[in-house]
This record gives C-alpha cells, sequence and structure tokens, in this order.
C-alpha cells in the first residue's frame, strides 16, 4: 500500500521526498522534534535519554516473538506469563542447581510455544484465547509456587553492570535477540512462508507448504524469543519476579507492535518494524511522561493510542473475515 | 500424435468426498508430448478435482498413474508432482498478495537457494526471477508486492511460477512436463489473452498444458485435444486436428441432456409495460462492466448472457447490494436506490439474491425450519409482539417441503445431512415463500442433477407466474431460453446486443 | 433400539452431560469434604458468589454465539461498580441508569470500532478494555469506597424465601436472554451471523446492526452486573483483576458454547456457572487461594474449548 501510493506522486518533490520515508520513521523524527522544542530542558537530557532505551529493552523483548505471530496472523498473549513463571522457578531452583538455573526462562519459553502451537493447529483454538488463558494460568502458578510474596533472585549482575553511562547493559543483551529475529524473518526461506501463511493460508498450502508445521515453529520460535529476552528482562528489572499480573505488561508490547505497522491480519511487518514500533511508542510515551500528566491519565492516553493504532492498522482490510 | 508414449497418464481415478458425493467415476486421462489438452465440463462436473489429484493436493480413492510409461504411486505432495514434471496454476485463491514478485516465485522452492544458516542467496533468487519475468515478457519488477499488480499481471506471474517450479524440481529444461492451467483467462482482457496462448503455444515446443476453461471458442481455437467431464465421467473425448468440432457439440457433450421435455417453456408473458419495477441507467462499475442500462417490467425475466469474466456476475451482484458501482442510476420500485446500500435495505426494497452455491445460501447446521424461516421472519411473528410463533413456522416448513418434494426425515433435519439437490430446493424454497418483488438468480441449478432441476425449474416457472420480474446469470444457454423474455448478450463488460427470447432460441440453434 | 437412542442422545450432548456431570462431581466433592458447603449459609454463599457471575457471562455468550469476543466485560463491570460507589452520595439512585448508559454507551463503541471500522473483536474489546481502566484509574485515583445507601444494597440483599435479590435478578436476566435468544427474530439473527455471516447478509439480515446491538447488549449487562455486585459488596476495594476474564469465558465454554459461533446459547450458560463459581466457592471454603482457582479456570476454559469445537467444518482459525 505504501509502494501504490509512492508512484502517484512526481518524482523529487520534497512531498514526495517525505512521504517515501517509512511513516514510523517518521512519527519518530516528528516526536522528537515536538518534544525537544516543547521541552528541551527535560527532554533532552542524558537521563531521560536513558529512560527511553531502558524502557524500549522492556517493551522489545517481549514483542520480538509475538511481532513474528502476528505477521502469521495469530496471536501470542502469553510472554508476560513465561516472564513470571519462569522467574519464580529460576528462583526455586538456584538453590538446588546454582547458576545454570536461568536456562529455565528458555526452556519454559520453548516448550510453552510448542505446546500453544500444537493445541491451535490441532484444536482449532483461537490463539488469542488460548494464549490468554495459559497467561493467566501461568500468573497462577507463580502465585502458589512463590509463596504469596513477590521475590528477589539474586546473581547474574553481569548482565546488568554498567559498562556505558546512561546506556542500560541490558540493551545489549537485546540486541541478538533482534538480530537473530530480523535475520530468521529477512534472511531464510521462513519470512515469506509467514506472510504467504498470514495472507492467504489457503494459497500457502496449495502452494506445498507444510501450513501447520510452519504455524508450529512460529510459536515455538515466539515463545524461545520470549524465554530468552525474560533473562534481559528479569535482570533489567532488578531481578524481581512478580506474581500479580499486570494489565499494562500484557498490552505495552501489543501497543509496539501495532505501532510498527504490522497489522495483526497476517501479512505484513515483523519485528524489524517492531523495533522501530517501539522506538516511536516510547519516545511518545517518555514525552506524555515528562509532560507530567497524572498516571491515570498516562494510562487512559495509551488505551486510546493503543485503539487508534488498532483501528489505523485494520483499515484496508478488505474481504478479510473478521471474528 | 498418439503413437507416442504419454508424458502423464491416468487410469480409473476414482474419488469420494465425506464418503457420499462421487466426485471422479473412473475417469482415465493421457498426455501426450508437446500438446494442449482442454478440459471440459459443467461446474461440479468434477475438473477441478482431476486436477488437484494430479498436483497432489490429495490422492484419490482409486486409480493408476503413469510416469512416461511406468506405473508409479500418486504424488502426496503438490512439491512431490512437481518433481514428476507436473505443476498447476489456480483459478483463484493462487495469489499471495503480501510477498514480493520474486518471493513468490520461488515459494516452496527456496531450500535450493539455501547457505548455512538457512541464508537464502536473494541476490541469485533475483537475478533468475528477472530473467524469467524478462522471457515471458511480464512488465513488474522483482521487488513489486503481488498486491500492487494488476490481476492480469498476477495471472502471468502465477504461470511463470508454475514453470519455474517444474524447471526447479523437474530438471533444468521444460520437456516432458505438464503444466494445469485451471481457468487461466478469466482476469485478462483480449489482449492479455492472446498474449498468454500465444505464450504457450511457442512454449508446446517442450512443454504440454492442461487447459481448463469455460470459454468454448478459446477450447477450440488453442487446444489439440479436449476431454469433456459430467458428473465426475468422462463422457467424450475429440481430438481436434482429425475432427470438425463445433461450439454446439461440444456444449451438447457438457450439459448431456436434450431439452428436458416434462419443462414448460415460459410463455413471453403479457408483460404489462406501465409498470416498471426496476431502472438501470448508465450502470459503471470499473473494471466490471459500463454503462449498463435497461428496465425491468413486473412479470417480466432479464438475462445477461455472456462468458464468464463479461460482467454478468458483477452486474447481478450490484443489484443485490453485494457489490457497489461507480457510476449511474439505479431506481427501485421509481426510488433511487443509492450505490452503498447492503443486501439488507435491497430486501427491505423487494430485492432477493439467490445463488445456486447453497455455502452462501443455507445455515448448514441449522435444520430445514429454520433456514426456511431465515428470510421469512416478517409473516411468522405473532401478531400482538414480535415473536416467533413457532407453530406458524414448523407450517411453513412443511409446506416448502411438501411442495419441493424435499428428501429429508423431518423439518427439524440438519440441512448439512441433505444431500446437494435438497439443499438447492430448501434455498429455492425459501424464496419461494419470501415472494419478493425483484428476484436475482445467479447460477441457480449449480452442481445438481436432472430431477431436482426439475423442480427446481417448476418453481421459478410459478414464481415468474405469479408477476415476480427476475433477473437471471447462468451459464446454461437453457435456462435462458425457458424463463427469460429478454436476453441482454454482454462482451468485456459492455452490451452487445438485446434479443427477444424467440430471436436467442434462433441464435442458440444455429 | 432404547440403547441405540440413548447412545445418540449421549452422543448429541455430550458437552450439556460432560458439565452436568461435572457440576454434580464437584458439588459431592465439595460437600463432602466441607459439610458447611450447601448448608442454609453455604448456600447463600454459592448463590452470592453465581449472580453477578451469570449476568455478566449471559452477556458474554450473546457475543461468542454471534461468533465475536468481548474482552471488556471485566472492565466494565468494574466501572459501573466504581460509578456507583463515587457518585451515589451526588445524585443517590440515578447513578443506576448513569452507570447502565455509560456501559451501553461503551459497548456501542466496541460494536463501532468491530462493525463499522473492521476491527477483530477481540483487539477492539482489548484496546476499549485498557481505556476504560484508565478511566476507571482517573476517575477513583486509587482511594478505597463505600457505600451505605440502604435502598441501593437493597436491590442485592434483600432476602426473599432464603435467598438475596441478586439471585432472582440473575435468573430473570437470564431467562430474558434465553427468551431473547431462542423467541426473537433478533436472536434468530445472532445465531445466523455467527453461523454463516455470508449467509447471513444474503438473506438480508443487516449484520453490521446486529452486530453493534449485541455489542451494547453486552455492555449493558456487564454495567448491570456491575450496579448489582456493588449492592451486594457494598464497596471495598473492587476485587476484580483482569483474570477474572478467563473464568468468565471458562464458565460459557463449559456450558457448551462453541466458540466457533452459532451453536450453544444462554441457556448453557447457567451450568457453566454454576461449574465455575461453585468450584471458585468450594475452593475458597477449603482455603485454596485464587491463584489455584486461575490455574484451575484456565485448563478449563482450554480443556471445554478443545470439546466443544466443531473441528471438522472450521478451515482457517487464526
Amino acid at each position: 500500500m505504501r509502494n501504490a501510493s509512492d508512484r502517484s506522486l512526481p518524482k523529487g518533490s520534497i512531498g514526495a521526498k517525505i512521504r517515501k520515508i517509512d511513516p514510523t520513521i517518521l512519527m519518530l523524527i516528528v516526536l522528537v522534534i515536538v518534544f525537544s522544542a516543547i521541552f528541551p530542558d527535560r527532554f533532552l537530557t542524558p537521563l531521560n535519554f536513558s529512560s527511553i532505551l531502558g524502557q524500549f529493552v522492556t517493551i522489545i523483548v517481549f514483542a520480538l516473538g509475538p511481532s513474528m505471530v502476528a505477521t502469521i496472523g495469530s496471536m501470542d498473549l502469553s510472554y508476560v506469563g513465561i516472564w513470571m513463571l519462569g522467574g519464580i522457578l529460576v528462583w526455586r531452583l538456584i538453590p538446588v542447581v546454582g547458576a545454570p538455573a536461568i536456562l529455565v526462562y528458555p526452556l519454559l519459553g520453548l516448550a510453552t510455544g510448542f505446546l500453544i502451537g500444537v493445541i491451535q493447529v490441532k484444536v482449532k483454538m483461537p490463539s488469542f484465547i488460548l494464549t490468554l488463558s495459559l497467561l493467566v494460568a501461568y500468573s497462577g502458578l507463580t502465585a502458589i509456587l512463590s509463596g504469596g510474596y513477590p521475590r528477589i533472585v539474586r546473581g547474574y549482575d553481569f548482565l546488568a553492570a554498567r559498562l556505558i553511562p546512561y546506556v542500560p547493559t541490558t540493551l545489549f543483551w537485546s540486541i541478538p535477540l533482534i538480530i537473530v529475529a530480523i535475520f530468521l524473518m529477512k534472511n531464510t526461506k521462513l519470512g515469506a512462508y509467514l506472510y504467504a501463511i498470514g495472507s492467504n493460508e489457503e494459497g500457502a498450502r496449495l502452494a506445498g507448504i507444510n501450513v501447520e508445521k510452519y504455524k508450529i515453529l512460529t510459536f515455538t520460535i515466539s515463545g524461545l524469543l520470549t524465554g530468552f529476552g525474560s533473562i534481559v528482562q528479569f535482570k533489567h528489572l532488578g531481578g524481581s519476579v512478580p506474581i500479580a499480573l499486570n494489565l499494562n505488561n500484557m498490552t505495552l508490547p501489543l501497543v509496539a507492535i501495532v505501532f510498527g505497522g504490522t497489522l495483526l491480519s497476517g501479512g505484513s511487518g515483523g519485528p524489524d518494524r517492531t523495533v522501530l514500533g517501539t522506538l516511536a511508542f516510547v519516545t511518545l510515551y517518555r514525552g506524555l511522561f515528562i509532560t507530567l500528566l497524572p498516571p491515570e491519565i498516562l494510562q487512559l492516553v495509551v488505551g486510546l493510542l493503543l485503539v487508534l493504532a488498532i483501528v489505523a492498522s485494520s483499515r484496508g482490510l478488505k474481504g478479510v473475515s473478521i471474528t | 500424435m498418439n503413437t507416442a508414449t504419454p508424458v502423464i497418464e491416468l487410469k480409473g481415478i476414482t474419488k469420494t468426498f465425506g464418503g457420499v458425493v462421487r466426485a471422479l467415476n473412473d475417469v482415465s486421462i493421457a498426455i501426450y508430448p508437446n500438446e494442449v489438452v482442454g478440459v471440459v465440463g459443467e461446474n461440479g462436473a468434477g475438473k477441478t478435482t482431476l486436477m488437484k489429484i494430479m498436483a497432489g493436493v490429495f490422492p484419490p480413492d482409486g486409480g493408476e498413474w503413469y510416469y512416461a510409461g511406468q506405473k508409479m504411486s500418486f504424488p502426496k505432495h503438490p512439491r512431490e508432482a512437481a518433481q514428476r514434471g507436473v505443476a498447476i496454476v489456480y483459478q483463484e485463491k493462487g495469489v499471495i498478495p503480501a510477498l514480493r514478485v520474486y518471493q513468490y516465485l520461488f515459494l516452496g522452492h527456496e531450500d535450493r537457494y539455501a547457505m548455512s544458516l538457512a541464508r537464502l542467496k536473494r541476490d541469485e533468487m533475483k537475478t533468475y526471477a528477472e530473467r524469467l519475468l524478462r522471457e515471458f515478457h511480464i512488465a513488474c519488477s522483482v521487488e513489486d508486492f503481488m498486491y500492487n499488480l494488476p490481476p492480469s499481471t498476477q495471472k502471468m506471474v502465477e504461470i511463470a511460477r508454475a514453470i519455474l517450479s517444474l524447471r526447479l524440481e523437474h530438471g533444468g529444461d521444460d520437456t516432458a512436463s505438464v503444466v494445469i492451467l485451471d481457468e487461466p483467462t478469466a482476469p485478462l482482457n483480449i489482449e492479455e489473452r492472446q498474449e498468454l496462448f500465444n505464450y504457450i503455444k511457442k512454449m508446446k515446443a517442450t512443454t504440454s498444458f492442461i487447459l481448463v476453461s469455460h470459454i468454448m471458442h478459446e477450447v477450440l481455437e488453442f487446444t489439440d485435444r479436449v476431454y469433456v467431464l459430467r458428473d465426475g465421467k468422462l463422457v467424450s473425448h475429440y481430438n481436434l486436428s482429425e475432427e470438425k468440432v463445433t461450439e454446439e457439440d461440444l456444449f451438447k457433450a457438457i450439459v448431456g441432456r436434450e431439452f428436458i421435455p416434462e419443462t414448460r417453456i415460459s410463455e413471453t408473458a403479457d408483460v404489462n409495460r406501465e409498470e416498471v419495477v426496476l431502472v438501470a441507467q448508465n450502470l459503471t462499475r470499473k473494471g466490471s462492466y459500463y454503462d449498463i442500462s435497461f428496465e425491468l417490467h413486473r412479470g417480466e425475466c432479464i438475462g445477461f448472457f455472456g462468458p464468464t469474466g463479461s460482467g454478468k456476475s458483477e452486474i447481478i451482484k450490484s443489484i443485490a447490494g453485494i457489490l457497489d458501482f461507480h457510476q449511474g442510476t439505479l431506481f427501485i420500485k421509481g426510488k433511487e436506490a443509492s450505490s452503498k446500500e447492503i443486501p439488507h435495505t435491497r430486501l427491505a426494497k423487494g430485492v432477493g439474491y439467490f445463488c445456486g452455491e447453497t455455502e452462501k445460501q443455507l445455515f448448514f447446521n441449522w435444520p430445514v425450519r429454520k433456514n426456511i424461516s431465515i428470510v421469512n421472519m416478517e409473516s411468522i411473528l405473532r401478531k400482538r409482539f414480535p415473536i416467533i410463533d413457532f407453530r406458524m413456522e414448523k407450517q411453513m416448513a412443511g409446506k416448502i417441503v411438501q411442495k419441493f418434494k424435499i428428501r429429508t426425515p423431518s423439518i427439524e433435519a440438519e440441512c448439512q445431512s441433505l444431500s446437494g439437490g435438497n439443499k438447492q430446493k430448501i434455498s429455492v424454497g425459501k424464496w419461494f415463500e419470501r415472494n419478493p418483488e425483484i428476484l436475482l438468480l445467479e447460477d441457480p441449478t449449480i452442481g445438481i442433477d436432472v430431477g431436482a432441476r426439475r423442480d427446481i425449474y417448476e418453481a421459478l416457472l410459478e414464481m415468474k407466474e405469479r408477476k415476480i420480474a427476475i433477473i437471471l446469470v447462468s451459464d446454461d444457454p437453457k435456462e435462458y431460453s425457458m424463463l427469460c423474455d429478454k436476453i441482454i448478450f454482454l462482451k468485456g463488460g459492455r452490451v452487445q446486443k438485446v434479443l427477444s427470447s424467440q430471436e436467442f432460441k434462433e441464435v442458440i440453434a444455429t | 433400539m432404547a440403547a441405540l437412542d440413548l447412545r445418540k442422545l449421549v452422543r448429541g450432548n455430550l458437552s450439556t452431560i460432560t458439565s452436568l456431570v461435572a457440576a454434580v462431581i464437584i458439588i459431592i466433592i465439595f460437600q463432602a469434604t466441607n459439610p458447611f458447603f450447601l448448608s442454609p449459609a453455604g448456600r447463600v454463599t454459592l448463590v452470592y458468589a453465581m449472580s453477578y457471575f451469570l449476568i455478566a457471562a449471559c452477556g458474554l455468550t450473546m457475543v461468542i454465539v454471534m461468533g465475536s469476543f468481548d474482552f471488556s466485560v471485566v472492565s466494565l463491570l468494574k466501572m459501573a461498580a466504581l460509578l456507583c460507589a463515587l457518585y451515589m452520595d451526588a445524585v443517590g439512585l440515578w447513578v443506576i441508569p448513569l452507570a447502565l448508559l455509560v456501559c451501553g454507551g461503551l459497548g456501542f463503541i466496541n460494536g463501532l470500532l468491530f462493525a463499522r471500522f473492521k476491527v477483530p473483536s477481540f483487539l477492539a474489546t482489548l484496546g476499549m478494555s485498557v481505556v476504560v481502566e484508565g478511566m476507571a484509574l482517573y476517575l477513583s485515583r486509587g482511594f478505597l469506597h463505600v457505600i451505605d445507601n440502604p435502598a441501593f444494597r437493597s436491590l442485592s440483599v434483600t432476602f426473599l424465601a432464603g435467598l438475596p435479590s441478586i439471585f432472582y435478578w440473575a435468573m430473570a436476566v437470564w431467562a430474558v436472554c434465553i427468551f431473547i435468544a431462542f423467541c426473537t427474530p433478533f436472536g434468530r439473527r445472532i445465531f445466523a451471523i455467527g453461523g454463516n455471516p455470508v449467509a447471513a447478509s444474503l438473506c438480508g439480515i443487516d449484520v453490521v446492526k446486529t452486530r453493534i446491538y449485541v455489542f451494547m447488549m453486552s455492555g449493558l449487562l456487564a454495567g448491570l452486573a456491575g450496579i448489582l455486585y456493588m449492592a451486594q459488596f457494598g464497596g471495598g476495594s473492587i476485587e476484580i483483576g483482569a483474570d477474572m476474564s478467563v473464568p468468565l469465558f471458562a464458565s460459557i465454554v463449559a456450558g457448551g458454547t462453541a466458540l466457533s459461533g452459532g451453536w450453544g446459547g444462554p441457556h448453557r450458560t447457567l451450568l457453566g456457572v454454576i461449574l465455575i463459581t461453585w468450584t471458585q466457592a468450594g475452593m475458597s471454603m477449603l482455603a485454596l487461594g485464587h491463584d489455584v482457582q486461575l490455574v484451575v479456570f484456565a485448563l478449563i476454559a482450554i480443556g471445554m474449548s478443545v470439546l466443544t469445537t466443531d473441528r471438522g467444518s472450521l478451515k482457517i482459525v487464526k
């Protein structure tokens, strides 16, 4: 759709040049300029820069996997569950097995993703209800295993030891995840297959693609990415393991995915778009935050943004059956 | 030619769906090198099923597969079929809009371009894709998204993809391979059709083609041999180089029945020229039809006649409110109807739409009773309070079941348990009961047997006698000569000529 | 012959029988482990636990029968409860129509986003629920609120024949929903859209309008449930988290309404709600915490969806 609008514009004009820029990048640039102009003393500070990067990490590690799932038109909401349950399992296992306990995160992510994939494909249960149910089950399990108190996992400090001032070290740990996700989508056949399944599942099957296998694979990869992301996340947030489900943790990665321009109906977008979307959203969020809006209003604004972004990204879904 | 060994030969193919519907019954076909073979038949005759078996989409229940004279098992997978030299271009649903052209061309065959870490040699893929596009004279870039291409280019890319998959899987050159084209020309305009067939003629030197088509003159002009399927059986086979076959011969073989004698032919009704129920003025839907004007009178039946892709189906859908139109005006009973109206609004104005595809008409998990009453809610409500009167609903359903001789255990039986003909009768029955002032019919007897057809024709004639105005769109000329008072010939979305029913019969007869 | 018919009957009503058997089993288990379970006091607890839940579940059932999903029921329920607590002092009992209006309006927006703007329903309602939570947070500012208006409280806690009035409200709503679903053309249209949206549109049903009405209905019932919930508890912190949507959803599929739409109905939901809320109450009486309950309900939700989905007729599920 972007390309179509490009062609109708005369070449060389400034309007055409601006329109050629990706809308998410454009939004990012505009946001930075606007906030810098209005609050130069608060927005253009190293501290704010650091906060933006910090929040970027929080969101991106959960948004990468689900954004791959979104390209096949499904939903994966299980990320917060993997993070919570994984954390409490690590806390339980550290006294027993020591430092390797951290590997519980990716293993749990892998197993969860595979389970979701198999159930979704074999049972044909809508993925968002399935993953939501699993999320709730995991949060319940976390609370049971924790004994009712939020727990702190000690150790693994090297993950978050500050190397460069104002730049969270966890950012460097999230970069390999981002690269792997983008590599899978851009440089292997997986990207084309997922787009094909998301845009025309019947057609993909007729082209000889084993749709069920790739759907399961997608959920599994998403779970695995979330599992590794959870390692980054848990140290990023100071090693604490939450035991109560927070709606915001679940919503923000979704907002970031939608902000990046990934259509939730499938067939477009992916992790690369989500990185941009997360940056744009975090900039906006921090910009609103430094306006000193009360937190209640901030949440309201986030909700409205989500609705608007979803409406905008659902436009042009002609002939797509909706549920 | 027949002395050579066939490239692909299928013998005694049988296939049933769901244990009930026999889609193919003992069908044998052979494809020789360097020929174009036509496969024709009505909708539901089994053409697509046969092609899908050949292309490895699903295996048959019984039969044998020979490749270059050697017996082999049936391909279980489209790629396996491609390795044996068979590729297919689907009528619809084959295009994947979200992919770039080169991604689509190589879809399913990426493994040949994988390096370490499953990384793809994208530049190599693109170069090959570019060469292929040049070879086919397809005007697009390999980086274009499929959804940005016009439908005709999409079709060309699809055909290129089929040939590419053969080259990759079957061997470097195109010899001893078969490409199946299922209704390839539907989205193409005339010049593009010509271009496509020119290309096929050139390719014939190395590859064989199967052309599945509804368009008779194309089949006669461009194929060497024709197989005719009817109700899952192979009924005729013509070798066009040896015998002279006309469109009419082919047509008779496809339909397989002379006119059903028991069915009455509608007398050209004494249409009251004063009472106009529907007027179309210069209706235009870009890309589908242009400047369509006509007047429909009470009790009159107008038919739109033309090949698939002539715009007839879009015209009737626009009148039903399923599609919009871009220019012109539509008056229903004297009042102008906006192009944005939905079927609900049109039905409230007295326009009912009936099409032969039962999955668009019926709720399969519902009993017969509810399926009949769904369009007749107003007439089964209690007088005082608008709730459903179940007694009246049962009476209505019972009446229709009896009148149409619908074979069902009871009016409470679920629709999905009934046969195709009986399902069709239910959906005709509900409109019969509704009795709209204007009824739009699209392929009213698609894919059902002769007996059920006769009952449905009877009902349609009775509705016409009840002074319902009808617009008909169908693939079967017999239906036009039976029902219509006026037939509008369409070609390329424009009116070519308007014939009376008498003139139409003469045209069909010659 | 009789045996054959019986087998057919069992096969045709498998999900109903499963739920019924499950309900009987949990009653027996909890009665055995806790003799107070079915005592008069225990009965009142059970009725309190299921009533507001049933009202909200009826609305959601209608949406699911239509083949869609409403994630915002819990948020709207909280919103209505909060509005009652906040504005009872200012406007008195007028707060009830006010809360219903707000929830109906939010339901309308849900419907509009889904039917008119073609946003997948669970996403539209997920977004709306974030907005509503934000509004609720803003309005309440995190404080606790208590209602001591006796007229308002009497809505739910007046005892008739040994049971509180909220129970009769719930049964009345349930009956009305069954009536709407099966005796009115509107109900028939809901099932039609859930079963086959294309055919529904071609049969002259105004799909967009019907969808909006159903989402409004779901919003209104969520609002009503919230009001009665507030009248029942009399205030305090509203102990409903976003995770309540899973038990709510579990109760509907446990009743036998399929997620694929067009099948089931509100009459089945009563059984599912009894199954879920009584399990909840029984577990609470056995001092099994909220966490254990969540795990159990999530598993019931997944398990029952597996049982009730008619996989043969579904081609593509995202």
